[in-house]
């Protein structure tokens, strides 16, 4: 059997983890192919809605990451974040959803390698956890 | 007018001072809801039945101008007001309650965990009832939990009977669950992502009336689901939809933070 690739989407903000990807790139740090970056102004525009259809639609992990508490450029939009996630983990866990498939983590403009070593921790996490269920349920 | 109808009449509008009032009456058999001005026959006012009377309120409120309305409140009613008081959808001086303790029978069928209004006008105050099928979820393994909650949305019609019989579900013309990025047009059943996305929106307000799962067609237990968010939310956050005292609504503000123009959309 072939090995186990998961999916993952990365949301990331636009002014600091994205840099930070940037960096961690131009740094040429080695890390797992399986994470698709997506480009966001701010970790309070993900809606937690998106997390969810994209699970609901088999993806293997939804990695959010956002600037440092404190560090948001809009001043109070990762507090916000930090204040929705933990809900909506809550929210998979209770439909029988693994809550590990969703993270939210905080990764700065100058941190290529925490960026490196987060997307590197979830994607074996996420291999330990093994595919989405979902992708095989046809609702 | 039955006796009923006549206490009620004489708390409304002669203790309490109210311009109009809303309850539910018999229709025929069935059940509707009414609002008479001071003076008016109420007719025939039934309380055994859990009438959703603060959505009818939500959509008649825009026409009163003026004047008190009192209405009949369960608890789960009392705390959607609070809810929709704190949204600015009603001005809570506007607003007469006329408390009404629900029946054990009511009691059991909710599992309701907070049956007694502040204040009792009618019915004799129950005990609070377990929600066991929350409790047997949370023991099984997540995979026989998703098996259990896959097998139950498979039913799902996309009726959204949930949403429109909601008395929290506030958003006339922009609800999430009509986005078709995230429920696609022709899916039925609507997928898990439906579910997951109005539990996330209820979080913060759901009361637990159970008027979404007794609107259901389908059966699904969505009043389960509602009380393990809010579980949930009370294990994370301390808040628990309907408090009078917890101003600022909890995932769409800050801490201490002030309400915007716009709190009354999802």
């Amino acid at each position: 059997m072939s090995e186990f690739n998961p999916t993952i989407l990365a949301f990331c903000c636009n002014w600091c983890s994205y840099a930070g990807a940037d960096l961690a790139g131009v740094s040429r740090l080695q890390m797992p192919p399986n994470v698709h970056v997506i480009r966001v102004m701010c970790s309070a525009a993900v809606k937690p809605e998106y997390a969810f259809k994209a699970l609901s639609e088999g993806i293997d992990g939804v990695l959010v990451l956002g600037c440092h508490i404190g560090d948001c450029h809009y001043l109070t939009g990762n507090h916000r974040t930090k204040k929705r996630f933990p809900v909506a983990q809550r929210i998979l866990r209770d439909v029988g959803i693994d809550e590990r498939r969703l993270r939210l983590d905080w990764v700065s403009a100058a941190e290529g390698e925490k960026f490196q070593q987060v997307i590197t921790e979830f994607v074996s996490d996420i291999k330990k956890i093994g595919p989405n269920p979902l992708k095989e349920v046809k609702l | 007018m039955n006796d009923l109808g006549k206490a009620l009449a004489k708390i409304a509008f002669e203790e309490r001072g109210a311009d109009f009032l809303l309850a539910a009456r018999d229709e025929s058999g069935n059940v509707a809801p009414v609002l008479v001005s001071k003076g008016e026959d109420v007719g025939d006012v039934r309380i055994d039945v859990p009438y959703q009377l603060v959505m009818v309120l939500t959509k008649l409120y825009p026409w009163l101008e003026k004047g008190k309305v009192a209405i009949v409140t369960r608890r789960c009613d009392e705390k959607a007001l609070n809810e929709l008081t704190k949204r600015g959808i009603f001005d809570a001086k506007r607003i007469i309650k006329v408390g009404l303790a629900c029946s054990k029978e009511q009691v059991a069928k909710c599992r309701c965990s907070d049956p007694v209004p502040s204040r009792v006008d009618f019915g004799e105050p129950q005990k609070a009832a377990q929600d066991e099928l929350s409790d047997r979820l949370l023991k099984m393994t997540a995979e026989d939990r998703m098996k259990f909650w896959i097998r139950q949305f498979r039913k799902c019609n996309k009726c959204f009977g949930c949403t429109t019989n909601c008395p929290v579900c506030f958003c006339d013309h922009s609800c999430v669950l009509e986005e078709r990025e995230l429920v696609a047009e022709k899916s039925i059943p609507p997928g898990v992502v439906f579910h997951l996305v109005r539990s996330f929106h209820l979080a913060d307000k759901c009361i637990e009336c159970g008027e979404c799962e007794r609107s259901c067609p389908a059966d699904i237990p969505l009043l389960t689901l509602r009380k393990m968010v809010n579980a949930d939310m009370k294990e994370l956050y301390k808040y628990s939809a309907g408090d009078e005292k917890a101003v600022s609504p909890l995932l769409t503000t800050l801490e201490g933070e002030k309400l915007e123009d716009d709190a009354d959309v999802c």
